[in-house]
């Protein structure tokens, strides 16, 4: 420990320093957060330009719903009308809300353009450094998106029925344990461009699986054989979980949730360790 | 003039098969691109499995249809992104200066810029709408009008971007707005057309060429009519027709970014 000490501070086990108090290793990743976070804070037009793609979905979706659903007061998989489509609602907030894929697509570039080489040497887990990048970046999209998706849906299919607003912590913590695990199972399917060129493919897969299964329907909708099955996949912590507290809220539900979305993120979080260590050994960088 | 027709025919034909070269080098990658689209494609008849169990049609639709509908819609956008992929990113061109390295060639600067690039997943769309027109058994007569409606879709979404792209030569961040618009286009453009009804129906037919490049085909398919078939034709030609006097009217305020560029 002694050799790391130099004048300008002291050094932990692996080199890093830090000048007095306490060691911790969390700052820098919020450092990292809050810069992502100011630059997209500047950037927020932006963000309000990808409103128009979001319009449509949910408008072929109300009209959609508004087709299956011929009588009012009708249930579809015990859903009125407007639950199914203020679930679609939020689970399309959530999908455009993240962008995960831009952070997804970053990583795959990183490692394919061999910028890699620079980023994985750096004080940092790399991993971690894009989680965090990624956690600014929806920082600021999902507020705007929230905003939108209830200002669209009160104009559209009108108040949400039997709505918790004490809930609303809750609802919101679910949905952040969702976004989380998302940009962990796609950074995960990033970390395969360490051996395949190009992992883009199995991303559209992921990407389908949950828009299918999880955004457009929620899983009571399937039989009932699937369900089960369903409710093991990612898509139960990542978008139905969050949605069906949004649009029917339950205390017992929410343990629930709560509980598969720690177990998944643990997961998450493991098997991306273990792809980034073993990847890192197969990096080939070509000088340049 | 035909002699400058076939020449820039032949121009065409040689950038896309250089283009397809290019992204033939990684074989693997190649054809993980467009074995995967294929899939991805294909998962979304969940979608539609799910709707027809809660009801006999969507839309009007029967699943036949549907099927016809989502095989037009993947065969038309994938063609056009194989054959001419950098008119849908024409607005970065034009905003970045990047035209001049076109410019300054002497052929055809609209044929060289839109033939410039092709998009190797766009390969697994093409197939997979032919797969799922022919896994209906159309017929020979309806496969011959799917392939003719491909084309005429394949004109009607180029024509599309290339008409919004050129518009980068008069509006900023159009490309921003150029992606939006089409991929819109092609998000109404997978579900049948009796969910929308009114002003959305009539912006569909009229404004957003959804309905000319899939809908009626996909009517004329189920039922002939050939009234509506050239109207469908007719509508590709004034567009495209349209897009390129708009292309090159714009041309003339093309500022240069002054960018050294080689292209190989």
């Amino acid at each position: 420990m002694e050799k790391y000490r130099d004048k300008n501070g002291s050094r932990n086990q692996r080199g890093w320093r830090y000048r007095g108090g306490s060691y911790k290793p969390w700052r820098k990743y919020a450092v990292i957060y809050r810069s992502v976070l100011m630059e997209n804070l500047q950037y927020a037009a932006n963000v309000a330009m990808g409103f128009l793609t979001y319009f449509v979905f949910i408008f072929i979706f109300v009209k959609l719903w508004g087709y299956m659903y011929r009588m009012p007061g009708e249930l579809i998989a015990g859903y009125t009308k407007e639950q199914m489509i203020w679930y679609v609602m939020m689970t399309e907030m959530m999908f455009f809300g993240s962008n995960a894929a831009s952070v997804a697509g970053e990583a795959a570039r990183d490692i394919r353009g061999g910028n890699i080489a620079y980023l994985m040497n750096r004080p940092y887990h790399y991993a971690l450094y894009v989680l965090s990048k990624y956690s600014g970046e929806w920082s600021v999209r999902l507020p705007m998106y929230a905003l939108l998706a209830v200002v669209l849906g009160t104009v559209m299919v009108g108040p949400l029925p039997r709505f918790r607003l004490a809930a609303v912590p809750a609802m919101a913590v679910c949905v952040v344990l969702g976004l989380t695990i998302h940009a962990v199972f796609k950074l995960c399917i990033s970390l395969f461009s360490f051996w395949i060129e190009d992992a883009t493919p199995f991303q559209w897969l992921y990407d389908k699986l949950i828009l299918v299964v999880g955004v457009m329907f929620p899983v009571e909708i399937f039989p009932r054989t699937l369900q089960p099955l369903l409710k093991m996949t990612p898509i139960y912590t990542v978008c139905y979980g969050p949605a069906k507290l949004i649009v029917d809220f339950s205390p017992e539900k929410c343990l629930e949730i709560l509980a598969a979305q720690i177990l998944y993120l643990t997961a998450g979080f493991v098997l991306m360790n273990l792809i980034y260590r073993k990847g890192v050994k197969k990096l080939y960088v070509n000088g340049g | 003039m035909l002699t400058a027709v076939k020449n820039e025919l032949r121009v065409c034909l040689l950038s896309m098969k250089y283009n397809m070269m290019r992204e033939m080098v990684n074989k693997v990658t190649f054809l993980t691109n467009v074995c995967f689209m294929v899939l991805n494609n294909a998962s979304i008849l969940v979608q539609w499995f799910i709707l027809f169990r809660l009801r006999e049609d969507v839309g009007g639709y029967t699943f036949r249809e549907i099927l016809f509908l989502w095989g037009l819609v993947a065969a038309s956008f994938g063609l056009s992104h194989i054959l001419f992929a950098r008119a849908f990113s024409l607005s970065d061109l034009i905003i970045k200066g990047k035209l001049d390295s076109y410019l300054v060639q002497p052929k055809n600067v609209l044929v060289s810029v839109i033939t410039s690039s092709t998009d190797v997943s766009a390969i697994g769309d093409f197939l997979y709408g032919v797969a799922l027109v022919c896994a209906c058994r159309p017929g020979v007569g309806g496969f011959f009008l799917f392939l003719l409606f491909t084309v005429t879709g394949m004109a009607v979404f180029t024509a599309f971007a290339l008409l919004l792209g050129s518009l980068s030569f008069w509006f900023v961040r159009m490309d921003m707005l150029q992606g939006q618009m089409v991929m819109s286009a092609v998000s109404f453009a997978t579900y049948p057309d009796g969910i929308f009804e009114g002003i959305s129906r009539f912006l569909l037919y009229f404004i957003i060429p959804v309905g000319m490049a899939v809908w009626h085909p996909v009517h004329v398919m189920v039922s002939f009519d050939a009234g509506m078939l050239f109207t469908v034709a007719g509508y590709a030609c004034a567009l495209s027709a349209a897009a390129v006097a708009v292309f090159y009217r714009g041309l003339k305020r093309y500022a240069s970014g002054n960018l050294m560029e080689a292209r190989l």
